[in-house]
């Protein structure tokens, strides 16, 4: 096809030459920005000329800037599959999208009539199934139909709303007209992508924002929020909403944190949730606590393995039940996902004058249905053109290779076919320049007591072939801002405003044992890192220095502490074939990602756990936790350096966590992980390190200290030279130094304290006792009696001592999992009935 | 003949079972030949949950839930059931096979409608060329519907071999066509897939026969079973049961409780529990005839 070029520039007039002189439209499809050649359309001008003035440089720039706010926020599309692999930023592109106030009005009207119709249809479907039995719909529709869920009919959603949150994608034909490719029901994706490229968007060009004219997209969550409440009769500020996504697993966990970071309805899995007494409770620290509502991320199948009959882990066994008793307003209720059943389309208009008594404003591309004689013929006679795609299931690929005429024969009902589309041909940036693009744009709107509520704005997806385009496939597309212009001025609504703070539980200051269960340990990889770190950090100082390392002396004292926490292996070369064996074996320690207690694993462990509590986490602690990922091996990059930088991090990390976490369960929780590592840390180092300490007591000590990070506190307060008691006492027994055994023991005292308990009585519980035990052991401990003489005495005391400590820290853990967070695996079990003794 | 049935099915926990969420398919439903006089259900420990709906089939099911550590569950199911020799057509009377399609597809009546529902594939069933293959040497061209379903039933009879051991939940029905042998859930299983695989309308019943001892031996209590077997649907009259387990044409020992389009639909009874460790499951059936009053 030869392309006509539409090129345009605003400036061409003027002879000045515009970054969009070089982009081309197709004849065949739809210029977005230009009416004719350097004609651009009126509600483009400004933004073009805008990025125009900014040229090429900044806009460079700017683009770096939108891809590193991006990484900060996490906004990441499938990072899970592999966490060996770099994770897929989520791609938006900087040009937005802008529509016109009287093309988006006209917009609205048809996307809320067709969110009428589909919920209608539902509605139908769910209950009488008039359109069943008058056969205005085809009865394949619903029997062989997987969307069509059987345990859900004759249930009745709350407030009769049968689809709550809809999502439809549009492209623009050549005609300049919107068709519609696909409707979602069960859970529409992509609303928190939207936000979040706002969020981006807003913060990237603030003063072109500020200074059009553009809907703001905050007053839609609030519109969608304030109906939630409305329905379900929930009181607003008591309301027990959840946000039910699949878990980290989930390729679009990103948007289901920001979603729930921003609608401050706490973000639950499966496990987090259970049924009692035909009603959803959330599983807390101190009990159940009952949900009212549910806005799920989850597919129909995968909210209900006890209904469905699923080996899954993700749902709710007992949901559907549930929803029958009307205990629960589910956004969408189950089964709304029938609504994305392809060959639906090809009944909407009969369906739309049927059902509202008017035309159907809002149509899709064209398409026939294998199941309709009429269409099957057509089908038949074009197949060559056709595009041949799954009629009941949008996820199903046709094998293009299957011999479809045979195919259409055999099952003509299972096959939909349509004619390949050109959508519009728009603007978009490279990472370079300009260049041209194609986009279909994806609409949100919400159930409200008066029809429904459409978003203004959305999300446009691009991608420079149409293919892509068209495919599922969101690491290879792009997505853009669509910016709705206002004719009057708009409300400033501040999109942070919801991000500010950490979503508390509203009702009560405790969280779901899954989440405790998460930061205990995000705490405890956070301190093992750091202690790992801190450890090595001096080896590597080392072995950097001027002198031969061979006759460093505590060189080998630490790299006994290596040997003996397995980090590395038996030294057996001297010379200069030790120094090489070690930095070797080091740079394992660094980086081998096989190995689990290697830096980069435990950085893997600590960025995983915090993602999946990521909602419990401020914005910039989430930002720093994503800076892990820059630890790996590269050229140029010292050791020393990089550790440097990582124990920084982890410093900044805890910092912001002492200043930005409330003190609720949650803290205690983590910094009882932390606590826990660091004695386990503390008690591990002097056990192993003590025989060393007298054979070079002043080196020795003074790396024991420095691995403690307590030389600061040592020197300040004996100012002497390093002897044993003074360091023993400073690393066991001081309660003053935040390193010290028994300071870690108080804490977590303090911690255990603030813990829920059944019991009034102190030191009921079996944890509270063991930390009693611990506290009072090192304060009576006699460390007077340990010695360095000729021989060291009471070093099998001392040893002993320590040993036990580390028995009672790792009971201790498992007391508090067991008594807080344990997990209890649920099976099924089926009856059979074939058995039988016929 | 009226009979007595009585459904006991028990658990028993290695560990204490924290939670147990479980939906039965347990109470016989009244059917044209089939009138249900008396039926009573009987959990212990009792439940703190239970509800009871008709289904999308118009079977009756219950959800309960036990919400506190038990060792033990034990579920008992007694109803008094009036059956009576179920109607049958002459099976050559029947519209031939091919005509039933089109008549499905068409559905005129709102039965032949209600009935189109079970000819496709569902959660248990595929469709499948070899089911095809198998289903085709009882339907040659022209032959009428009834007949060739009891032909294909008398063809599972015997050519597949009863076998417990090969028999599991999880068994599909394409590994059945193949293997050759399972227990009476899986020839149902295989007799409906070859059914629908013509485009014809069967469905699962779940229920019980009645079994009687050897002559001369007195009957021994629970020495019955729940049973399944199929129906087929046969337009201008209505759905006719088969039992491929038994090459039969269901008669009055024939107890239906529940049908669907495949067991999934309704499995008598099907849980989850949270701890319990392994469980045990025991099945007693007894089903006894009572004297005509």
């Amino acid at each position: 096809m030869s392309d006509n070029v539409l090129s345009g520039s605003i400036a061409s007039q003027k002879k000045i030459p515009s970054l969009f002189d070089a982009i081309s439209c197709p004849e065949s499809s739809y210029c977005e920005p230009f009416s004719a050649p350097a004609c651009p359309r009126p509600h483009w001008q400004s933004l073009l000329e805008t990025l125009d003035k900014r040229g090429l440089a900044t806009l460079a720039s700017d683009h770096e800037r939108a891809k590193r706010m991006r990484h900060e926020d996490g906004a990441t599309i499938n990072p899970f599959d592999d966490l060996t692999e770099q994770t897929t930023s989520w791609a938006l592109d900087m040009i937005p999208l802008p529509v016109s106030a009287r093309e988006w009005a006209g917009i609205e009207v048809a996307v809320k009539q067709r969110a009428s119709l589909l919920e209608k249809i539902l509605a139908d479907t769910y209950g009488p199934q008039n359109l069943l039995k008058g056969g205005k719909i085809a009865s394949e529709l619903i029997f062989a139909n997987p969307n069509f869920l059987h345990s859900c009919h004759g249930i009745l959603p709350p407030g009769n709303r049968y689809l709550t949150f809809y999502a439809v994608d549009m492209y623009r034909s050549s005609d300049g007209r919107f068709q519609v490719l696909a409707d979602h029901g069960a859970n529409p994706a992509g609303l928190g992508y939207a936000l979040e490229n706002r969020i981006v968007m807003s913060r990237l060009f603030s003063e072109l924002y500020q200074k059009t004219q553009i809907r703001r997209l905050a007053p839609f969550f609030q519109t969608f929020h304030n109906a939630l409440i409305k329905r379900s009769s929930l009181r607003k500020d008591e309301a027990g909403i959840v946000l039910f996504t699949p878990g980290p697993d989930s390729p679009i966990y990103f948007e289901h944190a920001l979603l729930s970071r921003y609608l401050g309805y706490p973000l639950v899995e499966g496990q987090d949730l259970t049924v009692r007494n035909g009603k959803v409770f959330l599983k807390k620290l101190a009990g159940l606590e009952p949900v009212e509502a549910i806005f799920r991320q989850v597919g129909d199948y995968e909210c209900d393995p006890f209904a469905l009959r699923r080996a899954t882990s993700s749902g709710v066994a007992g949901l559907i039940q549930v929803c029958r008793e009307q205990n629960i307003d589910v956004v969408n209720p189950l089964g709304s996902g029938f609504i994305e059943t392809p060959a639906l389309c090809t009944f909407l208009p009969d369906l739309c004058r049927e059902l509202l008594g008017e035309e159907l404003l809002l149509g899709n591309r064209q398409t026939w249905w294998g199941g309709h004689p009429e269409g099957l013929q057509y089908i038949l006679n074009n197949m060559n053109i056709l595009h041949i795609s799954s009629a009941m299931n949008r996820h199903d690929r046709v094998d293009q290779t299957l011999d479809l005429h045979a195919a259409l024969a055999a099952s003509s009902a299972k096959y939909l076919a349509s004619d390949p589309i050109e959508p519009a041909a728009i603007p978009a940036w490279n990472g370079k320049e300009v260049s041209a693009s194609s986009a279909i744009i994806r609409i949100f709107a919400c159930a409200t007591e008066n029809g429904f509520s459409v978003m203004p704005g959305g999300l446009a997806i691009t991608a420079s072939d149409t293919t892509i385009l068209l495919t599922d496939c969101p690491e290879k597309q792009q997505s853009k801002d669509i910016w709705v212009l206002s004719d009057e001025p708009v409300e400033p609504f501040s999109m942070m405003a919801g991000l500010t703070d950490i979503p508390a539980f509203k009702r009560s200051s405790d969280l779901p044992n899954r989440v405790a269960d998460n930061l205990l340990w995000l705490g405890r990889y956070l301190e093992r890192a750091e202690g790992l770190i801190r450890l090595l950090r001096p080896v590597f100082k080392r072995l950097s220095g001027e002198e031969k390392p061979e006759e460093v002396p505590e060189l080998q004292f630490l790299l006994n502490i290596l040997q003996a926490k397995n980090m590395i292996p038996k030294l057996s070369a001297t010379g200069i074939s030790f120094s090489l064996e070690v930095h070797k074996h080091l740079q394992n320690t660094l980086y081998r990602k096989d190995r689990a207690e290697s830096i980069v694993s435990i950085l893997r462990r600590v960025q995983q756990t915090a993602r999946n509590v990521r909602d419990r986490l401020s914005i910039d602690s989430i930002r720093v936790i994503n800076r892990l990922e820059n630890f790996r091996e590269a050229a140029g990059v010292e050791p020393l350096d990089l550790l440097d930088q990582t124990l920084f991090t982890l410093s900044s990390f805890s910092g912001l966590a002492m200043e930005s976490m409330t003190r609720g369960l949650g803290w205690n929780f983590m910094d009882m992980g932390r606590r826990i590592e660091r004695a386990l840390n503390q008690a591990m180092l002097i056990r192993v390190g003590l025989p060393l300490v007298c054979s070079d007591s002043h080196n020795t000590l003074q790396a024991l200290l420095e691995v403690s990070d307590s030389l600061m506190t040592y020197r300040g307060r004996y100012r002497s030279s390093f002897q044993l008691a003074p360091v023993l006492d400073l690393l066991l027994a001081d309660e003053g130094n935040p390193k010290s055994l028994a300071f870690q023991f108080n804490q977590l005292a303090g911690h255990v304290e603030q813990l829920p308990h059944q019991d009034e009585r102190r030191f009921a519980s079996k944890e509270e006792r063991t930390v009693l035990e611990m506290q009072t052991a090192v304060r009576l401990f006699d460390l007077s009696a340990i010695q360095c003489g000729e021989e060291i005495s009471g070093i099998e005391s001392l040893t002993s001592f320590l040993t036990t400590i580390e028995t009672q820290l790792k009971n201790f853990a498992e007391q508090v999992s067991a008594h807080f967070l344990t997990r209890v695996p649920s099976t099924p079990h089926y009856a059979i009935a074939g058995n039988h003794s016929l | 003949m009226i009979y007595r049935v009585t459904h006991r099915t028990g658990y028993k926990y290695s560990l204490p079972a924290s939670l147990s969420q479980n939906e039965l398919f347990l109470y016989p439903r009244d059917t044209p030949f089939q009138e249900v006089l008396e039926r009573q259900l009987v959990i212990t420990p009792t439940p703190q949950y239970l509800h009871s709906r008709t289904d999308y089939f118009g079977n009756i099911a219950h959800v309960f839930m036990v919400q506190h550590p038990h060792n033990e569950l034990a579920i008992r199911v007694s109803s008094l059931v009036k059956t009576k020799r179920p109607l049958t057509p002459s099976p050559e009377a029947t519209m031939p096979w091919e005509k039933v399609i089109e008549h499905l597809a068409s559905h005129p009546e709102p039965q032949d409608l209600e009935a189109q529902q079970f000819v496709f594939a569902s959660p248990l069933v595929s469709l499948s060329s070899e089911a095809l293959k198998y289903a085709s040497p009882s339907f040659p061209l022209g032959v009428p519907v009834l007949t060739g379903a009891a032909d294909l039933v008398r063809r599972i009879y015997t050519e597949f071999a009863y076998d417990k051991s090969a028999s599991n939940v999880e068994t599909t029905v394409e590994h059945v066509l193949m293997s050759r042998k399972g227990v009476c859930q899986d020839f149902a299983l295989v007799a409906i897939s070859c059914l629908r695989s013509l485009g014809l309308a069967a469905r699962y019943v779940s229920g019980y026969l009645e079994t009687l001892p050897p002559p001369g031996k007195p009957k021994l209590v629970g020495s019955d079973a729940s049973h399944a077997w199929i129906s087929v649907f046969v337009p201008d009259f209505g759905w006719v049961d088969l039992d491929p387990t038994n090459n039969l044409m269901a008669n009055e020992t024939y107890i239906t409780v529940a049908w669907g389009r495949d067991y999934g639909d309704v499995s008598p009874v099907k849980g989850v529990v949270m701890g319990g460790g392994i469980h045990e499951l025991s099945v007693v059936v007894d089903v006894s005839a009572q004297r005509e009053e």
